[in-house]
């Protein structure tokens, strides 16, 4: 897909002078050096490969950041306007691309961003077995437990979910598993991604998704990414209200810090998570931090 | 001999006729085809936000046919094989003016940039230009097209007897 969206010459250094499959995320900024985010490490995109030095980097432009925009909509922006609305375009392979613009608002309501100016290029990994370290701990006698993935952004969160879903089928664990794939990243459309039990409803708010998906697909296990607003928080309520257990992550640099979230107070409060895994980029995405219990009692590390 | 070379000539004379015809009548088939295209963009783009290369793959045969190979030229240019560009874009088509040509590629340019109201509205102007284009080449295919087979023939006939 990288080769749909990116200028042809932007894409063969890639190709044929860095690994592309060592790179987390490409930023582009207009008139500003292209960044490359390589495990831990940042370095600039130069015509040689990549460089520390500021003066050989390779200048992003206004028109290459709109072109890339354009590329990865499918030369069809009208198309994934309310993804751009919200921020982000997601591609076919859960490629995601953050933007940065002008947001057009019309009577308090947000139509559209123009004026491209900005884009964060997050190129998602299968990193398989990379769940297998906490696994054990997230299962329960007949299934898992509540758990919630706890990382910094970019830190292997999605990519975290994504080998635990997949795991649970290699494990054999025949659970009815939905997907709610909001921003459409955890599906990467390669074969078995996300095991052989699940079903996916993608592009929908997760109040809707959960309350849709608990009547129409019965599953035992809703996994998804990214709790951030009150209504996500409300749909979990409601999910293991209903008997369905839950995986799915946030952003936070330590459980202290979303304990100090007054969004988490009720989660918190009614013990609604069994398990919490942190993950940090210490030691490169999805570096395993701690795993602990609904006591913040550590398991683990 | 005389007679045959006579026959020849009537025949070269009606198919010049019949090329100045066939520029009149592909041209009003074109722009037919365009105002088609642009309503099925207008239709597929509000109902399901399709894609355009969908839309162009998806096309009706018909419309595929008069469209002259643009269809084809604008998936390269989404496929990432050619440049937008005037030359690649209309590199089959030698009936077009240059006035249209402009517009043509300015719609084209504009295809999939903007927000689905603002792309509609673009595609609905557009259509009002198009609509202008095919009124006028309909005319010109109805009143030269015809002509142009007739003065063939005439021409022939005209040579045929001052041979005689």
């Amino acid at each position: 897909m990288l080769e749909k969206i990116l200028p042809n010459d932007i894409y063969s250094i890639l190709k044929n002078r860095v690994n592309i499959n060592s790179i987390n995320e490409i930023r582009l900024r207009s008139d500003k050096p292209i960044l490359l985010q390589i495990g831990s490490k940042r370095t600039f995109l130069s015509y040689g490969g990549t460089t520390s030095n500021i003066n050989d980097a390779i200048i992003a432009s206004k028109i290459m950041i709109e072109d890339i925009i354009f590329r990865a909509s499918e030369c069809s922006i009208y198309s994934v306007n309310e993804q751009i609305k919200k921020g982000f375009i997601v591609t076919p392979g859960g490629m995601r691309l953050g933007l940065g613009g002008d947001l057009i608002e019309e009577n308090a309501v947000i139509k559209t961003m123009s004026n491209f100016s900005s884009v964060n290029i997050r190129l998602p990994h299968e990193i398989k077995n990379c769940s297998l370290s906490a696994f054990d701990y997230l299962i329960g006698e007949e299934t898992i437990y509540n758990s919630l993935i706890i990382s910094p952004p970019g830190a292997g969160k999605t990519t975290f979910l994504r080998d635990f879903i997949r795991q649970l089928s290699d494990h054999n664990y025949a659970f009815n598993v939905l997907v709610l794939d909001e921003r459409g990243e955890l599906d990467l459309g390669t074969k078995n991604c996300l095991g052989s039990f699940t079903d996916k409803i993608s592009f929908a708010k997760k109040s809707v998704g959960f309350e849709n998906g608990i009547r129409a697909l019965s599953p035992h296990i809703i996994v998804t990414d990214e709790l951030g607003q009150k209504e996500d928080i409300d749909a979990i309520l409601y999910a293991v209200n209903c008997g369905v257990k839950i995986l799915a992550s946030v952003h936070s640099d330590s459980i202290e810090s979303l304990s100090r979230k007054p969004l988490f107070d009720e989660i918190f409060k009614n013990k609604v998570f069994q398990r919490y895994v942190l993950l940090s980029m210490r030691n490169g995405p999805g570096t395993l931090e701690g795993i602990y219990n609904e006591n913040f009692s550590r398991l683990r590390i | 001999m005389k007679y045959i070379l006579l026959i020849f000539l009537m025949f070269v004379c009606i198919f010049i006729g019949f090329i100045f015809s066939k520029k009149y009548s592909l041209r009003a088939n074109f722009f037919k085809a365009i105002i088609s295209l642009c309503q099925k963009f207008d239709i597929e783009i509000n109902f399901s936000r399709e894609r355009l290369k969908n839309i162009f793959l998806n096309l009706d045969d018909n419309i595929k046919k008069n469209l002259k190979g643009i269809d084809k030229n604008y998936i390269s240019f989404i496929d990432k094989e050619t440049p937008l560009d005037k030359v690649s874009l209309f590199s089959n088509i030698n009936f077009l003016k240059e006035e249209e040509k402009d517009i043509l590629f300015n719609f084209f340019r504009s295809l999939g940039r903007s927000d689905l109201e603002s792309q509609s509205k673009e595609i609905k102007n557009y259509l009002v230009k198009f609509n202008e284009f095919s009124q006028k080449t309909s005319l010109d295919n109805k009143k030269y097209g015809s002509l142009s087979i007739k003065l063939g023939v005439i021409a022939g006939l005209v040579l045929i007897v001052l041979f005689i």
